[in-house]
């Protein structure tokens, strides 16, 4: 039996969680959800003894008899890795690079002075084989970079039960992973439960990942625990407003009249884009790599239509190209009959019709740059530089809810949900017919994410446009698109309605990722939806 | 491993025949005649003309360039005009005493740096730390001439413990060859072990910071051995950069501390060649001198790849 | 407070080798060029500060003027590194993975491999030595560090999304190097700057140590360690105040790096901002 006891913690001075007090039960998932920055990494790490320099505790973490705040670091050595186990959100930076997988897992054992290392070699082999990892396909000997991420997730499992821990610790262990290797890392671990009789603490900022998973379920924010009970239960009830409001805005669906089919606006046409591998030596010929292999699509005027695929299907690719930043290898892509890749610099008559906002508010600025001259740049596009900037800019940064007084502060003064409101003014300001939404939600946390999408909503109303939303997020594509293109290894491989690709798949692989997708069961969330 | 290893040779020699290339177009192409700068403003055109063909200038450039590199590579230097005896006799003579001089330096400033810096990492932000910091700082301003001849001042003028210079040969057993080479040792290594020390450091602090040695502690290993098992390989890439560079450092270095300590190393080779207006044995101990260095680079690639796997399988 | 406390010794330290060297062009005690042989070797006294050195020129005057002469050469060095290397090391980022990316990191390598103390013989030993010949052995060998700064800091900026907008902006990859990398990479140009800059003044020390650099009766502070060197039994202090100067000037420049680099630091910054 674990327990967290009014558990309060600060770092520097600064107030990071405060009376937290949750009961962890053996062999069950608890779930701990809650924003960013709401402490719900913290209270892990608090649980592990591997807070930061300048952290201050009050409050108790039992480990059945013993408080772990009071243990000295010798004693914490002990613990962790054989009582307690915990593995962590990005897996291809958490083994290390220069050590055999094999041997990394063996470590566990060693350690804890359980096994020689031969024995610990044994061991490993078994547990490896156990994450999915059998020897036959996975040597002992490969390094972690010969692995793929959900790959490494599984040896980071293997290593943090190694020793059959009473407890583990999984901070945001699938964020990192595309939808169908999420699924499997979620089963690996509630089989491990079932099978060992380990509890699992699984902190997530995803409600549909508990609400699979957990058997109990408490809510986090800003340094407190605000809910807690049973999952069903919390899911039927919702008490408290904030999961209330956590909960309507991973669902949220902005509202959006129907739009009337218009005339093509983008065609691409068989489109094969060869990504070129790193050049081998001086004389070296560079290798090639077909990422896009003959992908056609049109996009309507007022359409909003979504990609959807998993990491390295190519979609960026494809985004870069129809971009006209990158050449096409075959096909073509139109803008109003117009070839997009007919000279070798794609003329600004064309480019200005067609703008793009990114996924990473942080890296999408010059933090050199005031707000003005960065949501100005795209007039590089115009013939001539209009005088009226700042007017334009203002109205711009207007039309996105942001004031226009900002026009004079640098981007390190806004939040991540303002940078990508910034973001999509820079967009509109050379009043384009389509916009591509890269990723544009996926950094954000649900709340902001759910005001985002309702802003494009209402920019698409009231000025026409057309989205080209890429996605990996099934949701949110669902959500805010009218027809979608599912795309796997270069191809589309089922396009069509929205509504009608995610009530009836045709194909297996968008079967497979609409399965993947976790969910919360429709029968928990009567009371809201009515 | 193998493919890589041969990859890197290939680019070694090709970076050979460049700089071969360079040296030989500045020392017989630019100043014009090199026979009639060796002899001066003075000489007879019948001298000069004789030189020419001692020097073999007489056939077209790209001859000479193959005669020049294919003696190279057959350990030919040509003859010295000054000295009239083989450079490569020359070069064995001085290298007995340059080479030495250089490893001793290398694994005077790799021991005490090493260790150096891990202390300061383990104990970062403490008085410790902040000693060593300021140590290594002054370490890199002092230039190791200066610091060679305060060695002398105290060493051999005050306390008589060492000779001031020379150097007794390597004939009379290896002690007092050894004891000959230490003062100048350790002026080339101290400020080198001060620049090491603190690349160390903040290698290995970056590499602390990672993920993989959060994960290393959340198995249960102690800080230490988290540092020792999971930090020191990782931190060591950075560590190697910066020991294949000392090298050149040091060999450069190693020519200018034998003029303090008055060793017949290339050094002073060199310098007579200049003087003198050698240019075969300048251009033939530049080239050694640039072989050298280009021969560490390799190493320290070959020994990139036994420290990373992630850089094996790229050629 | 340790930060502050770097930068202002160091930059304190700097300024007054600067302004020495600047004085020195419209003043010093005495004529540095002038030898008053019966007041060899004198110690210091009011009329000679720090003393007389063996041809009784004042050493004061003659620190004063080699400071002229290293900050000179050391800067004119970094000069030469920085105009050549880093359009190099933008241009290679680039067009990274192109032919050109690779011949000029090929070429830095190549570099590389030649010592600044190496390309400083070569040079003498064609055209005789001089203080030119030591700014343009120092300057060649700072190319090849500042492109590899330069190419490092660029690269990992052209990875960033507000290129790919400016690309999208329809701007070129010239103009993106100059508006938009060039100014984020100042800071890392800086601090590599005031490195190299301090490496300078130890090179050229050597140089004019060896004889390679600034020859008689410009004085430098590496000349006057070499004719101070014969006379190190009866006269240490002419050997001891060069040095000292030398360390003061470099360390104060180093530190002076150092308390830049946590000032300009992003990582530094945007922990606060």
């Amino acid at each position: 039996m674990i327990r967290l006891e009014n558990l309060t913690l600060d770092i520097h001075g600064q107030a990071i969680l405060r009376d937290v007090s949750l009961d962890i039960e053996p062999g069950k998932v608890t779930g701990l959800v809650g924003e960013s920055g709401s402490g719900k990494s913290m209270t892990a790490l608090a649980m592990m003894g591997l807070l930061p320099h300048g952290a201050s505790t009050t409050g108790h973490a039992w480990l059945d008899e013993g408080d772990v705040l009071a243990k000295s670091e010798r004693e914490m050595c002990d613990l962790r890795g054989n009582r307690v186990g915990m593995i962590f959100q990005e897996p291809m930076t958490a083994l290390n690079p220069v050590k055999p997988i094999g041997e990394q897992v063996a470590e566990t054992l060693v350690i804890h002075g359980r096994a020689t290392r031969r024995e610990a070699i044994e061991i490993a082999r078994a547990r490896l084989a156990r994450v999915g990892l059998p020897e036959e396909r996975f040597a002992l000997s490969r390094y972690p970079h010969e692995l793929s991420g959900g790959q490494r997730q599984r040896v980071c499992i293997a290593m943090a039960v190694a020793l059959n821990p009473e407890l583990l610790i999984a901070d945001e262990p699938t964020t990192a992973l595309d939808v169908t290797t999420q699924a499997q890392i979620l089963d690996l671990l509630k089989g491990l439960v079932a099978e060992e009789g380990m509890s699992l603490l699984l902190i997530t900022h995803d409600l549909a990942v508990v609400a699979g998973l957990a058997n109990h379920v408490a809510v986090m924010q800003a340094g407190r625990i605000v809910e807690q009970g049973p999952t069903e239960a919390l899911f039927r009830t919702m008490a408290h407003p904030y999961t209330r409001k956590l909960f309507s805005a991973s669902h949220h669906k902005p509202d959006r009249a129907k739009q009337a089919q218009g005339a093509p606006l983008l065609t691409v046409e068989n489109a094969v884009r060869d990504y070129p591998t790193a050049r081998r030596g001086l004389f070296g010929r560079p290798g090639s790599f077909r990422a896009v292999k003959g992908v056609s699509f049109t996009l309507h005027r007022g359409e909003s239509l979504g990609l959807v695929g998993e990491s390295g299907c190519g979609k960026s690719t494809l985004t870069r190209a129809i971009l006209g930043l990158d050449a096409l290898q075959g096909g073509a892509i139109r803008l109003q009959g117009q070839d997009i890749h007919s000279g070798p610099r794609l003329a600004s008559a064309i480019r200005r019709r067609m703008q793009v906002v990114f996924q990473d508010p942080y890296g999408s600025f010059n933090p050199r740059w005031r707000v003005e001259r960065l949501v100005a740049e795209p007039f590089h596009l115009m013939d001539q530089r209009p005088h009226d900037i700042a007017n334009r800019v203002a109205s711009a940064l207007d039309d996105v809810g942001i004031e226009p007084a900002a026009m004079s502060r640098y981007i390190h003064e806004f939040s991540g949900g303002q940078r990508q409101r910034i973001a999509i003014a820079r967009a509109l300001i050379t009043g384009p017919d389509i916009i591509i939404l890269d990723e544009a939600v996926s950094a954000l946390d649900v709340s902001i994410r759910a005001q985002i999408l309702d802003l494009l909503a209402r920019l698409r109303a009231e000025h026409g446009l057309s989205y080209l939303f890429i996605s990996h997020d099934l949701s949110v594509v669902r959500a805010i698109t009218d027809r979608v293109l599912v795309m796997r290894s270069g191809e589309i491989v089922e396009r069509g309605e929205t509504a009608q690709v995610f009530a009836a798949p045709t194909h297996a692989y968008t079967r497979e990722l609409i399965a993947a997708t976790p969910t919360i069961p429709a029968d928990w969330q009567g009371d809201l939806h009515a | 491993m193998l493919r890589f290893a041969l990859s890197r040779a290939l680019s070694l020699a090709l970076s050979l025949v460049v700089a071969s290339v360079v040296i030989f177009a500045v020392i017989e192409v630019i100043p014009g005649d090199p026979a009639s700068y060796m002899l001066g403003l003075n000489a007879t055109p019948e001298a000069v003309a004789a030189l020419r063909d001692q020097l073999g200038l007489t056939g077209s450039l790209p001859v000479r360039y193959f005669a020049w590199a294919g003696g190279m590579l057959t350990g030919d230097f040509g003859i010295s005009y000054t000295y009239k005896v083989p450079v490569a006799d020359l070069v064995a003579q001085r290298l007995w005493i340059s080479l030495p001089l250089a490893l001793y330096a290398l694994a005077l400033s790799t021991l005490i740096a090493f260790p150096v810096g891990l202390i300061a990492a383990a104990r970062r932000g403490s008085v410790t730390d902040y000693g060593i910091m300021g140590a290594t700082q002054l370490g890199i301003a002092v230039p190791n001439f200066w610091f060679a001849m305060l060695l002398v001042l105290v060493f051999a003028v005050n306390l008589r413990w060492f000779s001031a210079g020379g150097f007794p040969g390597w004939e009379g057993g290896p002690l007092p060859a050894l004891k000959a080479l230490t003062l100048p040792a350790i002026a080339l290594a101290l400020p080198q072990a001060s620049i090491l020390a603190r690349v160390t450091r903040s290698a290995l602090i970056e590499t602390l910071s990672q993920d993989y040695i959060r994960t290393a502690r959340a198995k249960g290993l102690s800080r230490r051995q988290a540092t020792t098992r999971h930090g020191l390989r990782n931190a060591m890439i950075p560590v190697l950069t910066i020991i294949g560079l000392q090298f050149s450092f040091l060999l450069a270095g190693a020519i200018i501390i034998e003029n303090v300590f008055f060793l017949p190393g290339l050094g002073r080779l060199i310098f007579q060649g200049i003087t003198q207006r050698d240019l075969i044995v300048v251009e033939s101990l530049v080239m050694l001198l640039v072989f050298a260095v280009i021969l560490v680079t390799f190493l320290v690639d070959l020994a990139y790849a036994v420290v990373d796997p992630r850089l094996r399988r790229r050629a | 407070m340790k930060l502050n406390a770097q930068l202002w010794i160091g930059g304190v330290l700097t300024a007054l080798f600067i302004a020495a060297a600047l004085v020195s062009f419209i003043w010093t005690p005495h004529d540095v060029t002038a030898l008053t042989i019966a007041d060899k070797l004198k110690p210091p006294s009011a009329l000679y500060l720090l003393g007389t050195d063996h041809f009784g020129r004042d050493l004061l005057s003659m620190l004063m003027v080699g400071a002229r002469t290293s900050i000179a050469v050391a800067l004119l060095a970094v000069g030469i590194g920085m105009g050549l290397g880093v359009p190099l090391g933008l241009l290679a980022a680039a067009t990274r993975g192109s032919l050109l990316d690779e011949v000029v990191m090929r070429g830095n390598d190549l570099i590389f491999a030649f010592p600044s103390l190496v390309i400083a013989i070569l040079i003498t030993a064609v055209f005789g030595p001089s203080a030119v010949n030591a700014i343009l052995a120092i300057g060649i060998f700072n190319i090849p560090v500042f492109a590899r700064v330069t190419r490092g800091g660029a690269l990992r900026l052209w990875t960033l999304d507000y290129i790919l907008a400016a690309r999208v902006a329809g701007k070129g990859r010239l103009r993106i190097s100059f508006e938009h990398i060039l100014p984020n990479i100042t800071s890392l140009l800086i601090v590599q700057g005031t490195i190299q800059f301090s490496l300078g003044i130890l090179a050229e020390a050597a140089l004019s140590y060896v004889g390679l650099g600034a020859q008689p009766p410009t004085p430098s502070w590496g000349r006057m360690l070499a004719e101070a060197q014969t006379m190190i039994y009866t006269n240490p202090a002419l050997a001891i105040l060069p040095g000292l100067a030398i360390v003061a000037m470099v360390l104060g420049l180093n530190l002076m790096g150092d308390g830049l680099r946590d000032l300009l630091d992003p990582r530094v910054r945007r922990a606060r901002g």
